[in-house]
């Protein structure tokens, strides 16, 4: 299997067990799925280091939109702490 | 580019997800559901990059290359009634890409090579009247250009090395493992895509795989190698590389 299909099945797969894993938890908050589903999405990102470098360009740019919508979360979860 | 199917299967998951999450979100009123079409939407993007992989030419198109040069290679050594294995040279013994050296006559004494071996097609590489070889460029020698890794000599930086060319760069194999074995590189290939035919040109100069290892080991250890055996069986080949010394 192509090393390029390996890390997207694998991309599925984890995505697929946090949601079920989260909904079963009961998680009503989407922001919480989308942080934890970014998580991942880095962890195994950093995993397959064999990509090409204009690949890994490629997803590093997506890394960092990913990790922009994180730190937005984040961030608004802080200001709602401290307003409250 | 335009039927890239790692781009299709991105835009379909990117606009998929972009559709239903509205749906989930507020018609279903399903978080889950929402989440799945947001995760949707965050593998179609991976997919899209991905889609920078996928070379411009076909991978037929790539293999018919690949063959025309082969054949010319083994035109040239049949000719010659050339059936010395050949030696994979360091960057230290050669200019430019990755070299594969041939010996005219019989075995050759490494330490005859005193200087750089020039990039032309016959060369002398010793100062006797017999110490003639022909040099061609290993298969996939340009691609050692676009290793922005420094390949070091313990086994686990050469199957750093050569992973990230078979499999990262050229798609040829699964994976790699790089051992030593009394002084040899043992190399285990597990599911490679070219796999070793017992014709004149394998017989010399080894499968491409065998010849992309074997020049990035050279490399990585600084010293000329010999493809010893190559064989293939059950999804793996396995690769015994002499290190001459």
């Amino acid at each position: 299997m192509r090393i390029y299909n390996r890390y997207l099945l694998l991309m599925v797969f984890a995505s697929c067990l946090i949601n079920v894993a989260l909904a079963f938890l009961g998680q009503k908050d989407l922001t919480v799925y989308f942080v934890v589903i970014v998580i991942a999405y880095l962890l195994i990102t950093v995993l397959f280091i064999y990509f090409s470098p204009r690949t890994r360009r490629a997803l590093s740019l997506v890394s960092m939109v990913f990790l922009a919508g994180f730190l937005v979360v984040v961030v608004l979860k802080v200001l709602e702490v401290v307003h409250f | 580019m335009k039927n890239n199917p790692y781009r299709l299967l991105g835009l379909g998951l990117v606009i998929g997800g972009a559709i239903f999450i509205p749906v989930a979100y507020f018609i279903i009123n399903s978080i889950p559901l929402a989440a799945i079409a947001l995760s949707s939407i965050m593998i179609g993007f991976t997919s899209i990059a991905l889609s920078t992989a996928r070379s411009q030419i076909s991978p037929e198109a790539s293999q018919m290359i690949l063959e025309t040069g082969m054949e010319n290679i083994a035109a040239l050594l049949e000719e010659l009634g050339l059936n010395n294995k050949a030696i994979y040279l360091p960057s230290s013994m050669r200019t430019g890409n990755a070299q594969a050296l041939i010996p005219l006559n019989g075995d050759i004494d490494i330490h005859r090579i005193k200087t750089k071996i020039p990039r032309r097609l016959i060369v002398r590489y010793g100062d006797k009247p017999n110490d003639m070889a022909i040099v061609v460029t290993a298969p996939g020698g340009s691609s050692f250009g676009r290793l922005d890794i420094k390949t070091g000599s313990t086994p686990s930086e050469i199957e750093q090395g050569i992973s990230y060319v078979l499999t990262g760069l050229l798609d040829l194999a699964g994976s790699v493992e790089v051992h030593i074995i009394e002084g040899q590189l043992s190399i285990e290939v597990i599911g490679p895509r070219l796999h070793y035919e017992n014709v004149w040109y394998y017989r010399c100069m080894g499968s491409p795989i065998a010849s992309i290892a074997a020049s990035i080991a050279s490399d990585a250890i600084g010293k000329p190698i010999r493809i010893k055996e190559e064989n293939y069986s059950k999804g793996r080949s396995r690769i015994l590389l002499e290190v001459l010394e």
